[in-house]
């Protein structure tokens, strides 16, 4: 017989830490509400026979989030044979009002109590005996992390389930509720109700006047009008609306729970989180120390560390070693020049170049994988909120961004936590803004080769990619598109906890895989397409540089390009080869120059790059490929989340159109005040920018008047 | 008639009453901001919104622009 | 001659499988995002069957 075991949880209450244990999966963990978005299933490790599925974290079975409509679908429509509730216990009140809900659901349940350790550690006390007996099912005490306990917890999940229905959980009420409940029972049992659901359940929800089980139910009008006098009755009763009634109701309940169950031990002890929070969210030195984490990430990552790894790599390792011996293995080999040419310089060259940053990316996640595991994300938004807010953001957006900081594509889909519609598409517009791990390598070519590797430049890059996320929200905003009222921010601020570093090398491995793969087959690919056009002339015939397909592609678009500061074929084919994956604007420039030349001390890369920039047009450059279309994977991603294609092109668009503008404002300015450029130039780069963002406010206004004469 | 938005920090005071309606009412409430229970300010974010409580032995973060609707005594 | 038919051979047909496999993933909906898709929490969309 097999059994389906459903996880249900609050938000950050370790349930997908247990099912990682549990199915021996490497699902993504994180410290912040809401990392779970979508369902997941999964087998039991050692029995195929149990399937496990973790549900998003929620906090209540109300209709108004994503989370809480995929969690309740799934236990309406799917029937799984028993739920494991996982309860925090150092938050175990919040945690119990999921719980009312779930044992009221009327599927068998066993309640899991996870973080007991830290309990303990409080000098709390709370007796899993007492809790089963006022909840009248199974509680099992477990340690997610370490892995103690689960095996109790599925053996009693699955001893329960087999014994099928289990002990009946009714909500003490209020006489005057319970009247009015059992009232509406009364209506439903008259008629047959299309679910195979517990009518207590579906009575109160009615009572609540839950809109998702009214449309699911679809009782006739007479019927709907009795039940609305019914909760009209009782509302005026109690002076309260019916959602307020049964929310205090379960409250009270859980209150009188939780004073036969938990001891306190001494209170008011300062924890170390409140520590913590007292100078991370700390009025004054908030900020700074934001930007300060976020400088160090891309400082060690990019410059430091990062560099000392990388520059092994890309020179010694795949410059000496690999391209050297491949070099002379197809040379003893008496293989064909070309052959030899599109292996050692094509693809080892391309795709060499691409891995030599690998170093830096796992870096790059290394850290981006403790910041999120620790609790600082949530954090994050807190302190952010009021900035986002000004454009009608929350900072619950900051999230997908600074999810979006490894990859585009789970960032747009992160999006989908924002239950405002246009918060949604804005958020989704301005998200690939924030440099992604593939655009990294962009950042620490240039700033090696043009910056001698300079601390500044990755994190003044990030931070530049922040001010226009900000830049660019206001703007949108005053568009007829996305005005409209801020969304609300209502979000847990989770305990602090040092992150595991087993957890944290998974995370930082898997994500880091995705890289290596890619560079092995899209990479692959392209680098050998790369080497062909720029090694072949229109008539096939073998050419250098100027004279190849790619060469004379590269500059019919160069000169849209010239405005920027780098209108040279090179950099115009490096830019378009990017829209397939950023990687591949360092894997042209590998293909392109050779990675390395063993015979002199700087690499060859560095120095040509350097010789066909200035300090000026390469930061232009950058900031292009940092802010223009992403790549194909994260538009597709753009164009399912959008859900059209009018969008898709709005959006890229969109961000393409601002990347130019941000490009052409720091070439000509930058050129005229550093490298003693023309003044007049750099005033009309000005006045151009200032033209479109003061037309893009009429033309918002404009369209703002027209939809208030269409009220 | 004292808001929640007006509590100061460190101060420490019980729900009377939520006003508003819908999703953002229902959320407050689901995070246990509910009629008699009791809530503590601890600070206000850097730039001075959004504000951080500690209700029922936990932390939560809410605008000011919500806690508005949540009417508090001493 | 014998060895640059041969390296060739691998080296295009490494090609057209990657080709290949990149056309059935996109055809059947998946994308491939380059970002570590196993832990990833919206990865159902990507991989639907998963």
């Amino acid at each position: 017989m097999s059994i389906k075991i459903g996880l249900a949880g609050n938000p950050n209450s370790g349930k997908t830490t247990l099912f990682n244990a549990l199915t021996g999966a490497t699902q993504y963990v994180g410290n912040w509400p809401g990392v779970t978005v979508e369902k997941k299933s999964g087998k039991l490790k050692g029995n195929k026979e149990v399937e496990i599925i973790d549900l998003p974290g929620i906090y209540s079975l109300s209709p108004y989030t994503l989370e809480e409509v995929v969690t309740r679908r799934f236990l309406i429509d799917d029937h799984p044979d028993v739920v494991i509730n996982i309860i925090d216990a150092t938050n175990i009140e919040r945690n119990l009002y999921l719980t009312t809900q779930i044992l009221e659901f009327g599927i068998p349940t066993v309640i899991a109590l996870n973080m007991m350790d830290l309990i303990r550690k409080k000098g709390d006390h709370i007796s899993c005996k007492a809790l089963s007996k006022q909840l009248g099912c199974p509680v099992v005490e477990i340690s997610a992390l370490k892995e103690e306990g689960i095996k109790d917890a599925v053996n009693k999940a699955i001893e329960i389930a087999k014994q099928g229905r289990i002990k009946k959980f009714a909500l003490p009420m209020m006489e005057e509720v319970e009247e009015a409940i059992t009232q509406i029972k009364d209506l439903l049992s008259v008629h047959n109700t299309t679910l195979s659901l517990n009518n207590d359940w579906i009575a109160i929800k009615l009572f609540e006047r839950d809109e998702e089980i009214v449309k699911q139910l679809s009782l006739d009008q007479s019927t709907m009008t009795q039940i609305e006098e019914i909760i009209k009755a009782c509302e005026i009763e109690l002076d309260d609306d019916c959602e307020s009634i049964i929310t205090s109701e379960r409250y009270a309940y859980i209150g009188d729970v939780v004073s036969h169950v938990v001891k306190k031990g001494n209170q008011s002890k300062e924890t170390v989180s409140d520590r913590i929070d007292k100078i991370i969210t700390n009025r004054f030195l908030a900020l700074p120390i934001f930007v300060l984490i976020m400088w160090f990430v891309y400082y060690i990552s990019v410059s430091s560390l990062g560099t000392i790894v990388t520059d092994w790599t890309n020179d010694t390792l795949f410059g000496e070693i690999i391209q050297g011996n491949m070099q002379n293995f197809l040379e003893t080999a008496n293989v064909a020049p070309w052959l030899t040419a599109l292996i050692c310089d094509g693809i080892i060259g391309g795709v060499g170049a691409v891995l030599g940053f690998v170093p830096q990316i796992m870096l790059l996640f290394f850290f981006l994988a403790i910041l999120e595991d620790c609790g600082y994300m949530a954090r994050v938004a807190f302190i952010m909120d009021r900035i986002f807010r000004k454009f009608g953001l929350s900072g619950k957006s900051f999230i997908p961004m600074l999810i979006g900081s490894g990859c585009g594509v789970p960032g747009i889909m992160a999006s989908r936590t924002l239950e405002n519609d246009k918060d949604r598409k804005m958020t989704i517009m301005l998200t690939t803004f924030i440099p992604c791990g593939a655009k990294l390598p962009i950042i620490a070519l240039f700033a090696g080769a043009m910056f001698g590797g300079a601390s500044w430049v990755a994190p003044t890059v990030y931070f530049m990619c922040i001010t226009m996320v900000v830049i660019c929200g206001m703007i949108l905003k005053q568009t007829k598109l996305f005005a409209g009222e801020p969304a609300p921010f209502v979000m847990e601020l989770p305990t602090y906890h040092i992150p595991g570093l087993k957890g944290v090398l998974i995370h930082m491995w898997d994500r880091g895989k995705g890289f290596i793969i890619k560079a092995g087959t899209v990479i692959f690919v392209a680098c050998g397409l790369i080497w062909f056009l720029q090694s072949f002339s229109w008539s096939l015939e073998m050419v250098e540089g100027e004279g190849s397909i790619l060469a004379s592609i590269g500059n019919v678009v160069a000169p849209i390009f010239a405005p920027l500061g780098f209108g040279n074929w090179e950099a115009a084919v490096a830019t378009i080869t990017g829209l397939v994956a950023k990687e591949n604007v360092v894997a042209t420039y590998g293909v392109l120059y050779g990675i390395a030349d063993a015979t002199e001390e700087t690499s060859d890369l560095l120095s040509v790059i350097a010789a066909n920039f200035t300090a000026v047009s390469a930061f232009s450059f950058i900031a292009f490929n940092m802010l223009c279309a992403p790549c194909f994977a994260a538009v597709g991603a753009i164009r399912r989340e959008m859900g059209s294609w009018k969008w898709t092109f709005i959006a890229t668009g969109f961000q393409t159109f601002t990347a130019y503008l941000v490009a052409l404002l720091i070439n000509k300015v930058g050129t005229a005040l550093l490298l003693g450029g023309s003044i007049i130039e750099a005033i009309i780069a000005i006045a151009i920018v200032a033209i479109v963002i003061i037309s893009v406010f009429i033309w918002g206004r404009g369209k703002s008047q027209e939809t208030s004469f269409d009220v | 008639m004292k808001r929640l938005k007006d509590v100061k920090c460190g101060e420490h005071v019980k729900v009377v009453k939520l006003e508003g309606d819908g999703a953002v009412r229902r959320r407050i409430m689901d995070m246990g901001i509910t009629k008699g229970c009791e809530v503590t300010v601890r600070k206000v974010a850097p730039l001075g919104d959004p504000i951080q409580i500690t209700v029922r032995g936990y932390e939560l973060s809410i605008r000011k622009f919500d806690a508005e609707m949540i009417i508090v005594e001493s | 001659m014998m060895a640059t038919i041969i390296i060739a051979a691998i080296i295009f047909g490494l090609m057209g499988l990657v080709i290949y496999k990149k056309v059935k993933q996109y055809k059947s909906g998946e994308s491939s995002c380059g970002c570590g898709c196993s832990n990833c929490a919206s990865s159902k969309s990507c991989h639907p069957k998963k």
